[in-house]
């Protein structure tokens, strides 16, 4: 479960980032008073176009960035009061994410499981779980550096499941990927819906979001503008698809 | 955890080839080079002395057989030219013209004093500047040499300190391990660990390498040279070089990381960092100088007292009050570095691209 309650970021702008983004203001605001609910067993999308605040929000429910004001609990755990205890609940995956290409992915497995105090049992046993699940045992000690993007990205997934997390935050996950390498992420997103886990990802692909969500919010410049189930989001529509849906919504608060 | 992450960052650092060669394999290379061009040089210039004529100039009163007893002198040591002069006057200014290597001025009866065996008084002119030469390489070398382990102390640091912070952060792989239940501060100390080890390491190397050189390559042959080399290999010199080092690397990486923490890639690190060398080490030139010792106002500039503390180590004339006031700057600069890196690592902003 995530509990996002009036959830605010702003960034202190040096002079460079002033400049660049033309404006007088010392301050800016990433993610302004958001509060929405993830429930378990349940995939929940953060939608919004380029610079909306996916990231900063994703960033924050992972503790990797500490909000201005505003609350988050993850599994009933105030991951701002104790971001340690929270992030051992938390897998965080992001379509960017780099992997250690000097190291073998049993390598890097080892060294997740060992910063999140895996027992070696339950990494044993997970691991062996996991490699036979993405089918990883024959690129299991070559070098990452020189894997495939397909091969990468299962060890990412591997790397993100190895401490069994209850919350799974998702950014961007399959942005710049091909489709069969993307399917590996989908998979992974049902999987951890079936197993009871909550799930958050943040996409603007709609066809992702209609094969695989059960509740939507829609952030513009830091607002939410939207947060309802996906049943509900679809009954209200007034144009022919999700997209085009998405858009109008997005196009109306700019106008506002 | 600490220890963790210092274990991984290691392994990652020892597999990168240029970290691999800026740590370990430069550093021992480095002085079996070095030696052997010195010993080339310092060879030629022994050949170029031994055939140049030498030229000695004598004034003395009446007859005397000391000129005779000069050309006596076996051929080995070089040829001689004895000229005459009738002042001591003239003889001066040819050797300021280095037309004349020594001059003589005998005082009394030489050939008396020969059949009486006592001793002669003779005056001897000579260019200063000429003669030691044997004595300034040596003096030298005892400030060059462990103005290298210093060099490559900064050296080792830098490759691993850009990698570990700007390059994890340029690969997007910062992103995943600060989302685990791993504290900030642990994160950096294990990372510092390895770039603090590089640092020591490639030092360590260059002592290596400067071993191998006596030991096994018999590079050197000169006497005075190698009494220097055999007192930098003493047990008392490696200890108080490596307890000077250890902080100095510290501060060394405690200047690097934040650099590398605010760098967003690793070409704008490396370009701060590599003009930081010379701002740096440079300085620390100022300990070849002859007449610069280690003193109240020298043991506070960091750098330099640790340059001038090891060269007066090797000379023995060290006093411990300054070497123990060097240590103490050292250990105070490498503890503000540390928690300077702190604060830039613990600020989000600078930690995420």
């Amino acid at each position: 479960m995530i509990e996002v309650t009036n959830l605010y970021k702003e960034f202190i702008l040096s002079k460079q980032q002033q400049k660049e983004l033309n404006t007088t203001d010392k301050k800016s605001i990433a993610v302004n008073s958001i509060s929405f609910k993830c429930e378990p067993g349940k995939v929940f999308s953060l939608l919004g176009p380029n610079g909306a605040g996916k990231t900063t929000t994703l960033r924050m429910l992972s503790t990797i960035f500490q909000p201005t004001s505003g609350s988050i609990k993850i599994d009933g755990i105030d991951a701002v009061q104790h971001p340690q205890e929270a992030r051992k609940k938390i897998g965080f995956l992001t379509g960017s994410t780099g992997l250690y290409a000097r190291l073998t992915p049993n390598e890097l497995i080892d060294y997740f499981a060992a910063l999140y105090s895996v027992s070696s049992s339950d990494l044993k046993e997970r691991k062996d779980k996991l490699f036979t699940l993405l089918d990883m045992h024959d690129f299991q000690n070559k070098r990452i550096g020189k894997l495939s993007t397909g091969m990468k990205q299962k060890v990412s997934i591997c790397r993100t499941m190895i401490h069994d997390p209850q919350v799974i935050v998702f950014d961007e996950p399959t942005s710049g990927l091909d489709v069969i390498t993307a399917e590996n992420i989908i998979t992974l997103i049902r999987d951890c819906k079936q197993e009871g886990k909550t799930v958050i990802f943040s996409s603007h692909i709609m066809s992702e979001v209609d094969l695989l969500c059960d509740d939507i919010a829609i952030i513009h410049k830091g607002n939410l503008l939207y947060n309802a189930s996906l049943e509900e989001f679809k009954n209200q529509m007034t144009t022919e698809n999700l997209t085009t849906e998405f858009i109008k919504i997005v196009k109306e608060s700019s106008n506002n | 955890m600490i220890f963790t992450i210092f274990k991984k960052e290691l392994k990652d650092t020892l597999r990168d080839r240029r970290t691999f060669m800026t740590m370990i394999v430069i550093p021992v290379l480095i002085f079996p080079v070095i030696l052997n061009l010195f010993v080339g040089v310092s060879e030629s210039y022994s050949k170029e002395s031994a055939t140049k004529k030498v030229k000695i100039g004598i004034v003395s009163e009446g007859e005397n057989s000391i000129s005779k007893e000069l050309k006596e002198i076996p051929k080995i040591i070089g040829d001689k030219e004895i000229i005459s002069y009738k002042d001591t006057l003239s003889l001066i200014q040819d050797i300021r013209k280095d037309s004349l290597q020594i001059g003589l001025f005998v005082n009394g009866n030489f050939n008396l004093h020969l059949q009486e065996k006592t001793a002669a008084p003779i005056s001897v002119y000579f260019n200063a500047t000429e003669m030691g030469m044997q004595d300034r390489i040596g003096k030298l070398a005892g400030g060059i040499l462990p103005y290298i382990f210093i060099a490559f102390g900064f050296i080792g640091c830098m490759y691993p300190a850009i990698d570990l912070f700007t390059g994890e952060k340029e690969r997007g792989t910062i992103e995943t391990l600060l989302t685990t239940p791993v504290k900030r501060w642990q994160i950096l100390f294990g990372k510092m660990g390895v770039v603090v080890l590089s640092g020591l390491l490639a030092a360590t190397c260059a002592l290596v390498g400067l071993f191998l050189s006596i030991e096994v390559f018999k590079l050197v042959e000169d006497q005075a040279l190698l009494a220097i080399i055999h007192s930098i290999l003493s047990p008392s010199f490696i200890i108080a070089l490596f307890a000077l080092l250890f902080p100095l690397t510290i501060f060394f990486a405690g200047i690097m990381i934040p650099i590398a923490i605010y760098a967003k890639t690793f070409k704008e690190a490396q370009s701060i960092i590599t003009p930081l060398n010379i701002v740096m080490v440079l300085p620390a030139m100022i300990g070849f100088f002859p007449g610069i010792k280690l003193d109240i106002v020298t043991a506070c500039i960091p750098v330099v007292n640790v340059v001038l503390s090891t060269k007066e180590l090797i000379a023995g004339t060290l006093e411990t009050k300054f070497l123990i006031l060097s240590f103490f700057i050292m250990i105070v600069l490498a503890i503000s570095a540390i928690f300077f890196s702190y604060k830039r690592f613990d600020k989000e902003t600078n930690v995420i691209q």
